[in-house]
């Protein structure tokens, strides 16, 4: 009985291991590319004036270093005007989003993607020198 | 039923506690990893994000990829290695593969030999060795996926720091991956230098992993 089930129980895992694995990669994928929208439309709120938008994609931990009011403050920060999304990589709860030459760094929240730091220039082996992180 | 259960009651008690202590590890991990979590000013994760996430995966696979190294080495070292006095070694003199007739195989097979010790060529050679292959495999598959899930929980801690995340290939030569292998292997290899050694002068009555209590201390091979 056992052996004749066993051929069944390879069949199905032929069939379900790359099924998992591949819906692993789309979910990859699907979160890496919600992490380059949430970038983009940061740098676009910011770029746009809108530093209401801009505040409410923010980290908690970001937002509390930014002076009050968030909104008026974020815009006179030296952020980069957007740009399309060159990479995207997504590590379990952190994602890194490049956009040109500007490096955002996102962490994911209940409600989605929120901007941790941005603005941010590469040290070689050092942390990235962000104009705003929390 | 309960002669079935008393029949396998070791495998059953080791394969019980197993899920015991991994279920312990899982919650144990979670709310660890949510205490970084909130300490990193994030909220907290599900305990079903966290058993698929890169960070359990790597502590879990770290841990087996040793122990399969560990029976794999014992196995296959233990062919041609001795130990005089430990009753999980052969006794000098018995090193190597031994005869066709000492390991009952081709013409040498008893009616109740498995029927790949009959047969030659190919399915002789891999039942021969099948434990210790099977013990290598497993090892490299753990190792390998220690590397995969290590470098992605390894990338989320860059990225946390604001780091540049790394290559699976760089993740190789990172002290975080070797730390996390050595410190396996070092403990795996202590454990067992430990059972040869002191299995040559103590005793456990009754256990087959043990020499009998009243065997002298250079009596080798002898399990009781």
């Amino acid at each position: 009985m056992a052996l004749r089930g066993k051929p069944r129980v390879v069949r199905l895992a032929m069939v379900l291991v790359p099924a998992l694995l591949l819906a692993g990669c789309g979910s990859v994928q699907e979160r890496a590319s919600a992490a380059g929208d949430t970038a983009t439309r940061f740098l676009e709120a910011v770029a746009g004036g809108d530093g209401e938008a801009a505040c409410a994609l923010l980290a908690p931990e970001t937002e509390a270093e930014i002076d009050a009011p968030c909104a008026e403050s974020i815009l006179s920060e030296a952020l980069p005007a957007p740009a399309p999304v060159t990479d995207s990589e997504v590590y379990g709860q952190r994602a890194l989003v490049r956009l040109g030459g500007e490096t955002v760094f996102l962490a994911v929240f209940p409600d989605g993607w929120r901007v941790v730091a941005a603005g941010c220039t590469p040290r070689g082996e050092r942390p990235y020198d962000c104009e705003i992180e929390g | 039923m309960s002669r079935a259960l008393r029949d396998n009651s070791l495998g059953l008690v080791f394969g019980s506690l197993f899920l015991i202590v991994l279920v312990g590890q899982a919650f144990a991990g979670h709310a660890d990893f949510n205490h970084q979590q909130l300490a990193a000013g994030m909220e907290p994760i599900s305990l079903g994000r966290y058993l698929t996430s890169a960070s359990f995966a790597a502590d879990v696979a770290e841990n087996w990829q040793s122990e399969y190294l560990q029976f794999f080495l014992y196995i296959f070292l233990t062919v041609w290695l001795v130990q005089k006095g430990s009753p999980e070694s052969k006794k000098p003199g018995d090193e190597g593969r031994e005869s066709d007739r000492e390991q009952k195989v081709g013409r040498y097979a008893t009616e109740d030999s498995p029927s790949w010790a009959r047969a030659g060529g190919l399915r002789r050679t891999l039942l021969s060795n099948s434990l210790g292959l099977v013990m290598g495999l497993l090892f490299v598959a753990s190792w390998l996926t220690q590397s995969i899930a290590g470098m992605a929980a390894f990338n989320e801690e860059q990225l946390r720091d604001l780091q540049e995340p790394v290559s699976w290939a760089r993740y190789l030569t990172e002290p975080d991956f070797w730390n996390r292998t050595l410190q396996n292997w070092q403990s795996e290899l202590l454990a067992v230098a430990s059972m040869v050694i002191l299995s040559i002068y103590l005793r456990q009555r009754g256990s087959p992993e043990s020499k009998p209590v009243g065997s002298p201390h250079d009596s080798t091979g002898v399990e009781g």
